[in-house]
C-alpha cells in the first residue's frame, strides 16, 4: 500500500512586486502590484514505503513547495495529501513525529553549543527512550563518523561536518519517512560519496523511504531509482531512471580522434556525425546497433588514434529535458 | 503535554549552557545596567531634594524605597527584552520556522518554553550581578545609593513569589509578541513601539508611584505593573501584604490573558504562515 499519496495538491503564494524605474521604490510604497505565483499545480504522485524518489526540476519549480507540504509546513489552497494515513497539516503533531527532515541550506542543530547538546534535546522533543536513544546515537555516530565532532560547537563544525551532524539529527527518532532538501549543497567530492553510501545503506536498512531533492545528478544516479521531474508546477516525469534516459537521450556518443585529418563522410550506422578538425563525434542508437559493432564500423572507415565512449551525462540529458519541456 | 515538559526542561538546559559560554557578554551587561541604576538613583536624589515638597517621602514613596525600586527595576527589566526572543525573531525571518513546525510540539509552548528559558540565563547572570552589587554599595556604606534590605521576611517571600509570576507573565507577553510577528514579512516598528509603551507603564524609567494621582488606579490594573512594579512595591514595602496578594492574582490573570490571546493570534497565523526562502 502506498505510503505518501499526494492527490491534485495546488498551492500559489502572492508576491509582490516593486515598480520599474528611477522612482519605483517610492511609488511601490503607496501602489503594491502583486503576482499570483502558482507554485504548485494540480501535483498527484503516489510513493511506497522504502523508495527512494529523486524529486528534481530547475530553481523555483515547486520542489522545496511540495516538500514543505508534506511534511505539513505549509497548507496548500487545493487537493488532498495523505501519510501514513493522516493529512500533514490537519494532523501536524501526529504526522511530524513520523518524519524527519533535513533542509540543506537550514540548520536544525543550535549554533552555539555541541552537537551532542543538540542531540539530547531531541531526544526529550521526540520523547526517545534513554536506552533506544543511546542505541540510535551509537549507530548513527559510527556510520556517520562524527564521534569526534559531538562535543564541538556546531559553529565552529565544517559545513561537510555539520551536514553529517544535520543528517544524524533528523534520524535519531527512527522516521518512517526522511525528506532531504538539497542535501548535498556545498559538499565536497568525500563528503557528498560519505553522505551518499550512508543514506542508501540506512534506506535499505531499515526501510525509511527517502525523498531526495537536488541539483546534483549525480546524486540522483548514486541513490534514486525513481525520479519526478517538476517544472513551473507541474509533474512532468514520474519513473525510472532508465526510462528517463531512455526517453530523452535515447542516443549514446563516441568520440574518435584521427590520426590525420580526413574529409567528412557518413559512417554506417551513425544517426548523427559532428567534425571538428581531427575530432569527431558520433551518435548511435544502442538499440539498433551494438557499441561494439559501430566502434569497428569506426575503425574500418577512420585512421584512428583514439576512441573514447561517452557515458550519458545525465546533466545534460536533464537540460535537454528542460529546454524540450520549456521549462 | 508530557513531552513538551520534557522538552521545555531539556530547553532551559540547553539554553543555559548557551549562555554560560558568554560569560563576558553578561558582565559588560551587568556593567551596563550597574551604570543605569547609579544614573537613575542620582537622578531621583536631586528630585527628591529640590523637587519634591517634602524631602522624606512623594506619593508615600521614601527616597530609599526609590533607590532599591530603581535596582530592582534594573533587574526586573531583564524580563522585559527582548520582546520577541532573538532566534525565534530569526527563525521568523529567515524560515527556519519550517524546521520548528516539524517537531511534534505544540508550537505555542514549545517556544514559550523556548523564550522564557532566553530570559532566565540573562536574568539570573546579568540581573544577580545587578542585585550583588547593589547589596555590596549597602554594606559597603553607600546606603543613600545601594540596594536597600526587604521591609519584611513576609514581603520578601511574597516579592519572590511576586518575581515567579512576573516571569510567567513575561513569557505570555514575549508569546503575544511572537505571535503578532509570525505572519509578518517585514516591520519591527509597530512590536518595538508596543515594547517601549509596555516598559514605561512597567516603572522601569519612573516608579510608578511618582506618577500623577489621577492616574494610580489605572497604572495598578494595567498588566505592565507585573512587570516590575507589583514583585518592587511588594520588596520595598509601599503595599499592605494583602494588597499585595491581590496583585499577585492580577500578575496571573494578566498572564493567563495574554497566554490565550497569543495562541489564538498564533493559531490564525500560522494557516496562512508562508516558510521564507527556498
Amino acid at each position: 500500500m502506498e505510503q505518501i499519496l499526494l492527490h491534485n495538491i495546488s498551492k500559489s503564494f502572492q508576491v509582490h512586486k516593486r515598480p520599474e524605474g528611477r522612482l519605483g521604490l517610492l511609488r511601490g510604497m503607496f501602489r503594491r502590484e502583486t503576482e499570483c505565483i502558482r507554485a504548485l499545480e494540480n501535483i498527484s504522485f503516489q510513493i511506497n514505503g522504502g523508495e527512494l524518489v529523486g524529486y528534481i526540476g530547475p530553481n523555483g519549480a515547486g520542489k522545496s513547495t511540495t516538500v514543505k507540504v508534506m511534511s505539513g509546513i505549509l497548507t496548500p489552497q487545493a487537493g488532498e495529501c495523505v501519510i501514513m494515513g493522516r493529512t500533514p497539516w490537519k494532523e501536524r503533531v501526529g504526522h511530524v513525529s513520523q518524519i524527519g527532515v533535513v533542509f540543506g541550506q537550514r540548520s536544525q542543530l543550535w549554533w552555539d553549543v555541541p552537537a551532542r547538546d543538540s542531540f539530547a534535546l531531541l531526544k526529550d522533543i521526540y520523547d526517545i527512550p534513554a536506552a533506544a536513544f543511546q542505541e540510535r546515537l551509537h549507530e548513527l555516530v559510527s556510520a556517520m563518523d562524527i564521534q569526534p565532532l559531538l562535543q564541538t560547537p556546531v559553529r565552529q563544525l565544517s559545513l561537510g561536518q555539520r551536514m553529517r551532524c544535520e543528517v544524524a539529527a533528523a534520524l535519531l527518532h527512527r522516521p518512517k519517512i526522511l525528506f532531504l532538501d538539497e542535501p548535498t549543497i556545498g559538499l565536497d567530492a568525500v563528503s557528498k560519496l560519505a553522505l551518499r553510501d550512508f543514506l542508501k545503506h540506512e534506506n535499505r536498512q531499515s526501510g525509511v523511504t527517502m525523498i531526495l531533492t537536488t541539483h546534483d545528478m549525480d546524486d540522483i544516479e548514486a541513490l534514486c531509482s525513481r525520479v519526478m521531474v517538476i517544472g513551473r508546477g507541474n509533474l512532468l516525469f514520474d519513473g525510472g531512471l532508465d526510462m528517463l534516459k531512455q526517453q530523452f537521450s535515447p542516443y549514446r556518443c563516441i568520440r574518435a580522434v584521427t590520426k590525420i585529418p580526413a574529409d567528412e563522410m557518413p559512417i554506417g550506422g551513425a544517426v548523427k556525425t559532428q567534425v571538428a578538425g581531427r575530432e569527431w563525434t558520433v551518435w548511435f542508437d544502442p538499440a539498433a546497433t551494438p557499441a561494439h559493432s559501430m566502434v569497428a564500423q569506426l575503425a574500418e572507415q577512420l585512421p584512428l588514434a583514439d576512441i573514447m565512449i561517452e557515458r550519458q551525462n545525465i546533466d545534460e540529458i536533464i537540460a535537454a529535458m528542460y529546454r524540450e519541456m520549456k521549462i | 503535554m508530557r513531552r513538551t515538559w520534557k522538552a521545555g526542561l531539556s530547553l532551559f538546559k540547553i539554553r543555559a549552557a548557551e549562555g554560560l559560554q558568554y560569560r563576558l557578554a553578561a558582565l559588560s551587561g551587568a556593567t551596563i545596567s550597574i551604570f543605569w541604576a547609579l544614573i537613575e538613583v542620582v537622578i531621583l536624589s536631586v528630585f527628591f531634594r529640590y523637587g519634591a515638597k517634602t524631602a522624606d517621602s512623594v506619593n508615600s514613596l521614601t527616597l530609599a524605597q526609590g533607590v532599591s525600586y530603581v535596582w530592582l527595576g534594573q533587574l526586573m527589566v531583564m524580563l522585559q527584552m527582548p520582546g520577541v526572543d532573538t532566534d525565534l525573531h530569526q527563525k521568523i525571518t529567515n524560515g527556519d520556522i519550517g524546521i520548528e513546525l516539524c517537531r511534534p510540539l505544540d508550537l505555542y509552548w514549545h517556544w514559550f518554553a523556548r523564550s522564557a528559558a532566553g530570559k532566565v540565563n540573562t536574568f539570573a547572570l546579568r540581573g544577580g550581578l545587578v542585585v550583588v552589587c547593589g547589596t555590596l554599595l549597602t554594606l559597603l556604606g553607600f546606603d543613600r545609593v545601594g540596594l536597600g534590605a526587604p521591609q519584611s521576611f513576609l514581603h520578601f517571600a511574597l516579592f519572590l513569589v511576586s518575581v515567579f509570576s512576573a516571569f510567567l507573565f513575561s513569557g505570555a507577553w514575549s508569546m503575544f509578541l511572537t505571535s503578532i510577528r509570525i505572519p509578518v514579512t517585514w516591520g519591527d516598528g509597530p512590536i518595538n513601539l508596543i515594547t517601549v509603551t509596555g516598559s514605561v507603564l512597567s516603572g522601569t524609567y519612573l516608579p510608578l508611584q511618582l506618577w500623577p494621582d489621577a492616574m494610580q488606579s489605572f497604572l495598578k490594573l494595567q498588566p505592565f505593573a507585573s512587570f516590575l512594579d507589583t514583585p518592587a512595591r511588594l520588596f520595598v514595602g509601599t503595599v499592605p501584604i494583602k494588597t499585595g496578594l491581590l496583585s499577585i492574582l492580577l500578575q496571573l490573570v494578566w498572564t493567563c490573558a495574554f497566554v490565550l490571546l497569543g495562541k489564538l493570534i498564533m493559531q490564525h497565523g500560522l494557516k496562512s504562515v508562508i516558510v521564507q526562502g527556498g
